[in-house]
């Protein structure tokens, strides 16, 4: 039964796939529906398995698309959530801790970096800063080529140097 | 740490020159190291490099998972069911209208059997019904004759009709009341 392949090769994805439905939609529910719903997907679909030639690269690419189309769909901006509530802390509730403050700033700065990036830029950066896959494992998982990830992986890590440095 | 190969390993990085190795290396000196302040701005960006590894799903997704597998392996049966009922309702059409045919034609098969024709020529199947006809006509003929003939001989026996009218006088009839009488008196 090709089910014992959900179990050895989909299965263990979890993580990373719910780290990647998480970094586009930003809001862990939302993240596990979509991993959720990936899977169950591709249960259903198990006769379809042996005419997809990798079927770790196909969650990635399924989830990616789906974070997307959430995003698209509910219109879930939640950088713009998170800097309100900070700016709140800052001029109204002196109470939130300073370290929780700054800690929040920092990554709404983040969040504002990887709000600028394309569609393969965002999921590139997140293969390769979070994953720690090789350049050849992200080009098969995106079905782009090496030169093009290396090009989006480029552009992605200097978009975050200018904002960090405070060039933008 | 060396903080000159931090400052390489950097350099690197921002070309995508560094390794994955590399690349754990520079995490880890954000993680652990004692960052100078000219590489504090990168600070942001590491700590959500490590922040983010650390997110995992909840314990009961697998769970939570099953669940709605097992619900959607449900879902699947309904739509399949779903995909063939417009051809159930024409096979169960073709069924019936298979079955109806079926039955009329042995049912008139069978009456052909009853009311088959016998005669080949109109002129002598004519001929066969007047024929019966006559004979039927013949046989009502002599039995009215016969009747006719017995109500004249009654007529001739000249009886005296109030004689046998008394006779049923005689015989005891029914009476309600008689009846009642006797109930009431027993009582």
């Amino acid at each position: 039964m090709s089910h014992d392949k959900f179990h050895r090769i989909i299965l263990p994805l979890k993580d990373k796939l719910f780290r990647l439905a998480w970094s586009i939609v930003r809001d862990s529910a939302e993240a596990e529906d979509i991993v959720q719903d990936v899977f169950v997907k591709l249960w259903t679909k198990n006769d379809e398995w042996d005419g997809i030639e990798n079927l770790e690269a196909y969650c990635f690419r399924a989830t990616k698309n789906l974070a997307f189309d959430r995003v698209e769909s509910l219109s879930i901006r939640k950088t713009e959530n998170i800097a309100s509530e900070s700016e709140n802390g800052v001029f109204v509730d002196d109470i939130t801790p300073l370290l929780k403050l700054v800690e929040t700033e920092r990554n709404t700065l983040i969040y504002k970096c990887i709000d600028q990036l394309s569609e393969n830029q965002k999921m590139v950066f997140q293969l390769r800063e979070i994953e720690g896959m090789s350049y050849k494992e992200i080009a098969d998982t995106m079905e782009i080529s090496e030169d093009l990830v290396k090009v989006s992986l480029f552009r992605a890590r200097n978009k975050m140097r200018e904002l960090l440095s405070g060039k933008q | 740490m060396n903080i000159e190969r931090i400052h390489i390993l950097l350099e690197k990085y921002w070309n995508c020159e560094t390794s994955v190795s590399e690349e754990q290396e520079l995490q880890e000196f954000y993680n652990f190291g004692d960052v100078p302040d000219d590489l504090q701005q990168l600070v942001p960006m590491f700590s959500y490099k490590q922040d983010q590894h650390a997110i995992a799903l909840s314990d009961d997704f697998e769970k939570k998972l099953e669940t709605s597998i097992r619900k959607a392996d449900r879902k699947k049966q309904y739509i399949t069911i779903k995909i063939f009922e417009p051809f159930l309702r024409i096979a169960a059409s073709i069924i019936l209208i298979a079955g109806i045919g079926v039955s009329v034609y042995f049912f008139a098969r069978q009456n052909n059997q009853v009311f088959a024709e016998t005669y080949n020529d109109p002129g002598a199947a004519l001929e066969q019904a007047t024929s019966a006809l006559e004979k039927l006509s013949m046989a009502l003929q002599t039995t009215e004759e016969a009747s006719l003939k017995s109500l004249e001989q009654l007529d001739n026996l000249d009886l005296d009709w109030s004689e046998i009218d008394s006779l049923s006088s005689e015989i005891p009839l029914y009476n309600p009341d008689s009846n009642n009488n006797i109930e009431s008196e027993t009582l």
